[in-house]
């Protein structure tokens, strides 16, 4: 274990806060900031327009609600899939839990759009194109593979003694499962279904390619707002896209380790 | 016997998750044939072969694996030495390892769209370069964005993807630096001596899994290439979207060659990540 | 496991069910075409209708969200739903649709030129309907630019909706003495490297084809349909001019903004000296929104400038044809057709004849004021000129595609 700090630590340690905090800042200033153009450093007027769009254009407010209700739907399917399945998994003599792992890293390294576009077919013919089960459905198919990643790692360090003495004490299976297991792994599932929720909140092609603008995200509306120039709108949406994540973020603090567990 | 059972349920159930892209797979390699979509005629390798021979798919070949070496490269480079630095539990040492995981929970499209506003022609970095006097109009500046080489592309993936690959380094020196280091630092290596020869071999190991999904994400992003790439020459998830959605009804086969080509890749991508995982339990 | 088994088929069969419940029944559609009008109103009552449109302008937006949605739903019992999607998108996704036999989810499409060509082509249009609208009686039937959609006849597959016109958009403090004419534009770009360029989508074809006009002796010449050796000899021109002045470009002529919104942005933080837009108020609502400088005005081309009309169509496999034709209709009102010009909201031009409407109303359009920043209307209609048959366009920006841009340099 290093004793002595490194030299050059505090000013690594402010290129990086610079590094870290500029891309909101600029989203920040960009969405109150009004007629930013070149060669101006700071905007040459403030305007609280863009914000207030946020209440007046339906667009905005619906693709907020739409992305909310997406991403709840989706983290809560996807935490209790990916824990069940995890569950199972650890069950399995370990050779054959490379070939789960393996399962469950294709829904995430599949590229969505590939994913999408092979996919849509079958999502049109069962009527659900254009609709927010559809969309449910394209997230949650990817959004499984994650939490099921992470579930694996975390019931691979889990300490099944406690398990077998509730089952030796004469609980059944069930029991065991709803009075001891979920319950020890409470916080687990809060950060499983954090996990599925911005999984779905960040996505885009699958968005566009099963919702086919019926269903609109905030994070399509960001890429629709850039495309059609509207920068400072786009800020916005932008902004409302990052905050619940940094927020979370904060909320379950120091055990973000244990998300990358579910690739290590 | 309850091993057997458990076992099945526990292959199953994984396997049901890999079944939607195994499923896509499978309707782009058959579109791809001809044998189903919107003119199917039968088995064909026209598309196959009107894919292969246009030099569009190749360039954007290429300039999607420059994009993903690129950024993959920077990213573990940074992310090691961050983890480097930021080892100890001083205040500052934490404070550190929390910033440089902050992006974390942010969105690709979100740090494309900075990306744009900063690096753009008249970005805030131009604008800087203005007061400082260094340009006097936007064309002086050095295109960064829609440019060949991809630098605003390559700098909105490296901030989104440093904070996962850092956060993994962090975890594997905590899990797995100390005895080693120890062990080089009892045998009187000096403080670079230490990393080369016993952090950098634990590290680079507990990272490859990691790695490898960073490399996957990296050349399948489409929101970030849509944002941030140029027309010429055409990142490959842009070409496959823009074959998808065009109007000329012959061109939309190739874009189920692009795709399924894409989920073969990834495929490929999953088998080298098992592998990566092996080697790095092995070392437990 | 199993009751949470349970638990999940039963939110999801909740779910799926409560999603595909507002969609109205699917309604013989060739019977419709032969009910009166009334019965049309009558059975729209009370039904959703999906309209697919462009969505990029929050003002365009403002006017249909908080404007004509309420006033549907309060005359017409009828609730619209705006959502994106512009023309490339709304062919791709029919032709989709109709490979997989799936519902249709868009009643009602903003629609013109080559869009309106390929949806026909491609027999991806219900109709024909839009003559059976009682307003259509004040449609301004002898323009060409209304009654034709790039030469094409409408025969009542798709119903006007408003109308625009090409125009430029230059700064009136950088730029003092802007060119008039295709030729001063040359001798300006010329003296001026790097300041100017178009965008590679709908807006730059636009322009390449008021340059084809100009060079060919005038948009009268390209009547009649498509003909392949006028177009050769047309296009060998354009091309000939634009290398000419390639070199003086923006990026030399290597890189070009993809569409007029890039280009929008790139002409307001001063890296070009000219943007266009194919509505000459666009230029009031930009500003307005903080996307274009104050100090932005509109300007006209003598050689001619592009009039077009745009339109809405309904798709073959639209679930509500009855809502989306009262939608149609109501577009057509003069009460919507007077909101949509006012400066201040849209400033697009209406498709009625302002003679056919009541003496109020003929006053009301006849005393609207244009914003001072856009061009005065007797001005824009001396030099407007209609669109060329669409192969023209289609063409053109292909070629441009294939022999300017994709040139390696």
């Amino acid at each position: 274990m290093r004793t002595t700090p490194i030299r050059w630590q505090s000013s690594l340690l402010l290129v990086l806060v610079l590094w870290t905090a500029l891309p909101i800042s600029v989203l920040v200033i960009s969405s109150i900031g009004s007629g930013w153009f070149y060669p101006h450093l700071v905007p040459t007027s403030w305007s609280t327009a863009a914000w207030s769009e946020l209440v007046s254009d339906r667009r905005l407010s619906r693709s907020l609600l739409t992305s909310l209700w997406l991403a709840s739907l989706t983290g809560g399917i996807a935490s209790i899939v990916g824990f069940e399945i995890g569950r199972r998994v650890s069950r399995t003599p370990v050779p054959l839990r490379y070939f789960a792992l393996a399962a469950a890293f294709l829904p995430v390294a599949a590229p969505p759009l590939a994913l999408g576009i092979g996919l849509q077919y079958f999502v049109l013919r069962a009527g659900l194109g254009g609709t927010l089960t559809g969309v449910w459905l394209a997230h949650s198919a990817v959004a499984i593979g994650y939490t099921t990643l992470y579930f694996i790692g975390v019931f691979a360090v889990f300490d099944r003694r406690v398990e077998e003495e509730a089952r030796s004490l004469g609980a059944s299976p069930l029991a065991t499962l709803a009075r001891v297991t979920l319950p020890l792994h409470r916080r687990q599932l809060a950060e499983a279904l954090l996990l599925g929720f911005l999984v779905s909140w960040a996505q885009v092609p699958l968005t566009l390619l099963i919702g086919q603008g019926a269903v609109e995200s905030l994070a399509t509306s960001v890429m629709s707002y850039v495309h059609a120039g509207q920068d400072h709108l786009a800020s916005v949406a932008g902004l409302l896209l990052a905050l619940p994540g940094l927020v979370l973020m904060g909320v379950v603090g120091s055990s973000i380790r244990r998300f990358a567990v579910a690739t290590v | 016997m309850t091993v057997d059972k458990h076992s099945t349920v526990g292959l199953i159930l994984p396997a049901l998750i890999a079944l939607p892209p195994l499923i896509g797979l499978g309707y782009a390699v058959t579109a791809s044939l001809g044998l189903v979509g919107v003119a199917p005629g039968g088995s064909t390798s026209r598309y196959l072969r009107e894919v292969i021979a246009n030099h569009t798919t190749w360039a954007a070949l290429g300039w999607t694996l420059w994009i993903t070496i690129a950024s993959t490269f920077l990213a573990t480079l940074a992310a090691v030495f961050l983890a480097a630095t930021f080892r100890a539990e001083s205040k500052a040492d934490r404070f550190g390892r929390i910033v440089a995981v902050l992006p974390l929970p942010v969105p690709h499209v979100v740090a494309a769209l900075s990306s744009l506003l900063i690096l753009g022609q008249s970005g805030l970095l131009a604008r800087v370069a203005h007061s400082a006097g260094i340009i006097s109009t936007p064309a002086q500046m050095p295109p960064l964005v829609y440019d060949r080489l991809g630098v605003g592309l390559i700098f909105a993936l490296v901030w989104k993807e440093i904070p996962f690959l850092a956060l993994i380094a962090f975890t594997v020196l905590k899990n797995r630096g100390g005895m080693l280091e120890e062990t080089a630092r009892s045998l009187g290596a000096n403080g670079i001596h230490t990393f080369f020869y016993a952090t950098w071999p634990v590290l680079w190991r507990g990272m490859l899994p990691g790695i490898v999904a960073v490399a996957t994400f990296v050349a399948g992003s489409y929101e970030t290439a849509a944002l941030l790439a140029p027309s010429r020459p055409l990142a490959l998830p842009l070409l496959t979207m823009e074959r998808y959605t065009a109007t000329a009804m012959d061109l939309r086969p190739g874009a189920f060659v692009l795709a399924g080509f894409t989920l073969l890749l990834s495929l490929a991508a999953v088998a080298a990540y098992g592998a990566t995982i092996g080697r790095t339990d092995r070392l437990q | 496991m199993k009751r949470a088994g349970i638990a999940i088929s039963s939110c999801f069969a909740l779910l799926v069910s409560a999603c595909n419940s507002d969609r109205p029944e699917i309604v013989d559609r060739a019977a419709i075409a032969r009910l009166p009008w009334e019965n049309v109103v009558r059975l729209a009552r009370g039904s959703a209708v999906t309209w697919r449109m462009w969505r990029g302008d929050p003002s365009i937006n403002a006017y249909i969200d908080h404007w004509v949605v309420p006033r549907l739903a309060r005359d017409y019992g009828i609730s619209l739903r705006a959502v994106e999607g512009q023309g490339p998108e709304i062919v791709n996704q029919l032709v989709v649709e109709r490979e997989a036999r799936a519902r249709g989810v868009a009643d009602l499409v903003w629609i013109n030129g080559e869009t309106f060509h390929n949806l026909r082509k491609a027999g991806l249009l219900w109709g024909p309907w839009a003559g059976r609208l009682p307003n259509a009686a004040a449609l301004d039937s002898t323009s060409p630019i209304v009654m034709r959609d790039f030469e094409q006849p409408l025969d009542g597959w798709e119903s006007p909706w408003g109308r625009v016109q090409f125009a430029f958009i230059y700064d009136t403090v950088r730029t003092r003495d802007p060119p008039h004419s295709f030729a001063e534009l040359k001798v300006w770009i010329k003296k001026h490297p790097g300041r100017f360029t178009h965008d590679q989508q709908f807006t730059g074809v636009a322009f390449q084809t008021a340059l084809m006009y100009s060079l060919s002796g005038g948009a009268g010449k390209f009547e009649g349909g498509f003909r392949p050796a006028l177009y050769k000899a047309a296009s060998a021109r354009v091309f000939g001019w634009l290398e000419d002045v390639l070199p003086d470009f923006w990026r030399a002529g290597r890189d070009y903004p993809l569409g007029v919104a890039e280009m929008h942005r790139l002409f307001a933080n001063n890296e070009i000296d000219f943007t266009m837009s194919y509505n000459q108020n666009e230029v009031v609502t930009k500003i307005r929104q903080g996307v274009l400088p104050p100090t932005a005005h509109a300007l006209v081309v003598t050689d001619g400038t592009l009039a077009n009309a745009h339109y809405v169509g309904i798709p073959f496999n639209a679930p509500n044809p009855p809502g989306a034709m009262v939608v149609a209709n109501f577009l057509l009102s003069p009460e919507a057709q007077y909101e949509k010009l006012r400066a201040e909201v849209w400033g697009d031009g209406t498709v009625l004849d302002v003679a056919k409407l009541t003496s109020e109303w003929r006053s009301r359009f006849e005393s609207l004021r244009m914003d001072s920043h856009a061009v005065p209307p007797a001005e824009l209609t001396r030099h407007a000129v209609p669109e060329a048959a669409p192969e023209y366009r289609e063409r053109l920006a292909d070629d441009w595609k294939r022999l300017v841009r994709d040139r390696a340099r």
